[in-house]
């Protein structure tokens, strides 16, 4: 039987047409990187606060402020792209980012329970709170967003109403404070000193939890079913993939980020604050999920592209403040930043769609 | 066509499959009533209907997407019972939905291989052997002579021929012992269709896979079935061979059938789906 020829090639033009065709293969490859389109906005961002700044926005003392507001809003973006790939969203991470900390605290406080252990049954509640709005969402069909909202309250109104609203100093335990969040930084430190290190361990702890789901999303079964899941979840159910389990899965690693990102927070501050993880911070990592490129509808998303949403998010808060704006203006751009960013990523989806037909 | 080519079916070819009156509703709509097939080995099944008969539905079951609300599935003489579509997968029953099942974001050899992953191990863990699964898919799809420009681009970037093409290859990958095929040819020319049943027709006559084949052509049905279904409001109201008939009779027969169900089914204005495509 003669081959068929299904096929037109794919994105094979002939080279004399190269000229005006460019900016669509431009297009092409910004939706095939859009790591490298927000890299690029990071890079003109910081280019223009150190110059806005008179050089003072890569400056030690400064960066070390931008890099730790990364790592933290990094982690809790990480688990919530996971989440928003398989087409749902969790708005209760802040509370989970709440709760850990201060649980480990009062545990260590209260019953000497060491910070090591508080930390992990801490991880362990946040993962909880996400088979649990798993489990609503996806047995009782309620949408994540609704769920979430109700647990997002739930969880704060706990936090607040089990201390009377008070932060507690949080006991200092090593090699635990080291390991997850010591800052030694003093302004006349170097950044490239084991103090100026030290301000980064949100930031590293981020990197690493993310190269760690970056390896799950792309390389393990899990991580194809969960991009199927958000993709086409009939398709994907029909084919023999467990979406419900996947999606439970995916709610649980978004708390347990959280949670794990609360308690770096508070072993770095030395305090858990039950008004740490306000719903602001859940934007803010949804922001910084979306500024990186991960869609809202699923089926798309990328772990790398919310570290640098997440920069991205950490550098308008400070940098804004550094040109000598006021600390209230960065929400507008902010703002702004989000609506750019979902345009591009509509406009890109859109042209990707009208190449296929 | 390869009609011409068409083994007769074996006399003594054992039953393979047997569904006994499978009956299923959702919420009000009745989509089956009291359904009974039956499919021998290397035999291929027209299983024909208007739109809404219950075709998809049955075959649903089959698959294990849809449990069935009552009746009984017999493979080879035992009774099994679908959690999910893997178990019927993993019993070697492959289906090939309308809808095609596959997914746009991810890469043609990814969806070849979604729910049997090859795996490698790196330390502890098993890690996707991509290198491989794009090989194995790169080689399978020109050994049945579908010719796909790249591997790894996403199912997005097809035309609706090359997604059928790539759903019926991963189908047939793992040499199923039962191949359900809903509308397989819908979105394919003249030429993508010739293939696909030449496909069809290699499977049956090399492997003895049974097939059970959902199509709206009736010269495609004539070209490479030996029996036909027909279904009607969830019911199967005809099981003939397709040597006792001929194109124009199965044509009559559907519309003076439907002609006298249009009554009690309130199914007016519905259109025999003979002669269309």
């Amino acid at each position: 039987m003669a081959p068929v020829r299904a096929a037109q090639a794919v994105g094979d033009a002939p080279a004399g047409r190269l000229d005006r065709r460019a900016p669509q293969r431009l297009v092409a490859l910004l939706s095939r990187y859009r790591e490298a389109s927000i890299a690029a906005v990071a890079v003109v961002l910081v280019i223009y606060f150190q110059f806005g700044s008179g050089g003072q926005f890569l400056s030690a003392s400064l960066l070390s402020v931008v890099l730790r507001d990364t790592g933290r809003l990094a982690l809790v973006a990480a688990g919530e792209v996971m989440l928003m790939i398989t087409g749902e969203i969790d708005l209760s991470v802040s509370g989970s980012f709440s709760i850990a900390p201060y649980m480990m605290v009062l545990m260590s406080i209260g019953w000497g329970v060491p910070l090591a252990v508080g930390a992990l049954i801490g991880v362990a509640l946040g993962v909880l709170v996400g088979f649990v709005n798993g489990i609503i969402t996806v047995r009782l069909r309620i949408p994540s967003l609704i769920t979430t909202v109700g647990t997002l309250f739930l969880l704060q109104g706990i936090v607040v109403s089990v201390y009377n609203s008070q932060p507690v100093i949080a006991p200092v335990q090593e090699p635990f404070n080291a390991i997850f969040g010591e800052n030694l930084f003093q302004p006349p430190d170097r950044l490239l000193s084991w103090h100026g290190v030290t301000a980064f361990t949100p930031f590293l702890w981020a990197a690493a939890v993310m190269g760690v789901l970056a390896l799950v999303l792309h390389r393990t079964t899990f991580g194809l079913h969960t991009i199927a899941t958000g993709s086409n979840i009939i398709g994907a159910r029909e084919i023999g993939v467990s979406t419900d389990r996947v999606k439970i899965c995916n709610f649980m690693i978004a708390g347990g980020c959280a949670a794990f990102a609360g308690i770096i927070n508070t072993a770095q501050f030395a305090s858990a604050d039950p008004q740490a993880g306000s719903p602001l911070l859940t934007l803010q990592a949804i922001a910084a999920a979306v500024i990186g490129g991960t869609s809202l509808l699923g089926g798309s998303g990328t772990v790398v592209g919310a570290l640098i949403g997440a920069f991205v998010v950490a550098t308008l808060n400070n940098g804004l403040v550094m040109v000598g704006a006021q600390a209230t203006v960065s929400d507008i751009y902010l703002g702004l930043a989000i609506i750019a960013a979902m345009i591009l990523s509509v406009q890109l989806d859109r042209f990707r769609t009208r190449r296929r037909r | 066509m390869s009609g011409d080519s068409m083994t007769p079916l074996r006399p003594d070819a054992p039953v393979v499959l047997e569904m006994s009156h499978i009956s299923k509703t959702f919420g009000a709509v009745n989509a089956l009533g009291d359904v009974s097939i039956s499919l021998r080995q290397g035999e291929v099944l027209a299983l024909v209907g208007d739109n809404g008969a219950g075709k998809s539905t049955l075959i649903k079951i089959l698959s294990g997407f849809h449990h069935a609300d009552s009746g009984s599935i017999r493979l080879k003489g035992e009774e099994i019972r679908f959690n999910s579509p893997r178990d019927a997968r993993a019993k070697g029953i492959e289906t090939v939905y309308q809808d095609l099942a596959l997914i746009g974001d991810l890469s043609i050899y990814h969806n070849m291989f979604i729910g049997r992953e090859q795996h490698r191990r790196v330390l502890w863990v098993n890690l996707l052997d991509n290198d491989r699964m794009r090989g194995l898919a790169r080689s399978y799809l020109d050994t049945l002579g579908i010719s796909i420009p790249d591997v790894n681009a996403r199912v997005d970037m097809l035309s609706g021929g090359q997604r059928q093409c790539i759903a019926v290859a991963r189908s047939i990958y793992s040499s199923p012992s039962i191949l359900v095929l809903d509308e397989p040819l819908a979105a394919l020319g003249v030429r993508e269709s010739a293939h696909v049943l030449g496909l069809i027709q290699n499977l049956r006559r090399q492997r003895q896979v049974s097939v059970i084949l959902i199509v709206h052509n009736y010269s495609q049905i004539f070209a490479v079935c030996d029996r036909i279904n027909f279904l009607h409001a969830g019911e199967i109201v005809l099981d003939t061979p397709t040597s006792d008939t001929t194109e124009e009779e199965l044509i009559r027969i559907v519309r003076s059938g439907l002609n006298s169900r249009a009554a009690g089914a309130a199914e007016s204005g519905a259109e025999p789906a003979a002669g269309r495509e």
